[in-house]
């Protein structure tokens, strides 16, 4: 079995550079055969566009999609400085 | 004086997919806020139709937008173009250079530009070695060097260095350590710290978090979207009366 660092490492690169998702702030972790995703993006379209270039990369193994979806909110207060 | 309400945001990450979702959260902005200011990443590939989406959702509002590209605005090579389109569209791009913007009477200077990396005081690269390594540092450098120049330059009341980059460690908290050299230089608050401002905004450290300060007491804001979870965030200068 490939090394669960190097798999890890391997999705990370293809999500940077593959053009459906370059996305650079989502967290791989391996374990065995389990592969998870952690992170936040805008919405779901490119939440499935990463899990498949993710299941790509990974063929064999299976992925389990925990990214979450930020819904960008009216602005709050504001800060004095 | 009156004070100044500066709306500030990054990393907005615009895309067909996206269009007309962010033009609805900043409706209204003009009775927040005087001036917008985008810290860039405003594209996810950095092609002129994701440019497109970005200046349909930023023009025609009734405040100054100013705006930095990031580095995913780089990805495609068509960063002068993207350039070009903004500023067609009434936004103000700065690339490595200054602007003033006049509010009510009020002259609002903005400086900056993308920024680079490099790392933080102590655990930094240096111009040594391999001319991969030099070329790195060397490019944060110049970028350093226009800025403290454009700062200087700028005749303004109040000044705030718009960044994609970030200028201090602080704001890169929830980043793994690893990689803030990717994520910021201590070059680009070195430049604020010789010529002073009253404001430094940035984005690109999407896990990062909002508040900071230069070794030299300037106030650093993390307006990275993910950072933010606000369409923007309204920051007040010269509060007495905000
Ligand atoms: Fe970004
Ligand atoms: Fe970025």
């Amino acid at each position: 079995m490939e090394t669960p660092h190097y798999v890890a490492a391997r999705v990370q690169r293809a999500l940077a550079e593959d053009d459906r998702t370059t996305e650079l702030g989502i967290r791989v972790d391996v374990r065995g055969e389990e592969v998870y995703l952690r992170g936040e993006v805008s919405c779901d379209e490119r939440r499935h566009q990463i899990e498949n270039v993710a299941r790509e990369a990974t063929p064999g193994l299976r992925v389990h999609n925990e990214i979450t979806l930020v819904e960008v909110r009216e602005p709050g207060e504001e800060e004095h400085l | 004086m009156r004070e100044m309400r500066i709306a500030a945001v990054a990393d907005i990450h615009l895309g067909e997919d996206l269009r007309g979702h962010y033009r609805k959260k900043i409706e209204g902005i003009e009775r927040r806020a005087d001036v917008l200011l985008v810290g860039g990443d405003l594209t996810r590939h950095g092609t002129i139709s994701e440019a497109r989406v970005v200046a349909e959702e930023l023009s025609g509002l009734p405040i100054p937008v100013v705006a930095v590209l990031g580095n995913h605005d780089y990805h495609s090579d068509r960063n002068e173009e993207i350039v070009d389109l903004l500023r067609d569209a009434g936004i103000t791009v700065l690339d490595d250079e200054g602007a003033v913007v006049p509010i009510d009477g009020v002259r609002l200077g903005v400086a900056g530009g993308k920024g680079f990396g490099g790392g933080f005081a102590g655990k930094c690269a240096s111009e040594f070695g391999e001319p991969e390594t030099k070329a790195f540092v060397r490019h944060t450098k110049e970028i350093a060097e226009r800025w403290r120049r454009a700062l200087k330059e700028l005749d303004a009341d109040h000044k705030i260095v718009l960044s994609h980059y970030s200028p201090v460690k602080d704001t890169l908290m929830g980043e793994p350590p690893e990689i803030y050299p990717f994520l910021g230089s201590y070059m680009l608050a070195e430049a604020a710290d010789a010529e002073g401002a009253d404001l430094f905004i940035h984005g690109h450290a999407h896990a990062g978090t909002e508040k900071g300060v230069t070794p030299g007491g300037i106030r650093v804001r993390n307006v990275a979207l993910p950072v933010i979870k606000h369409a923007y965030t309204v920051y007040c200068l010269n509060g007495d009366h905000c």
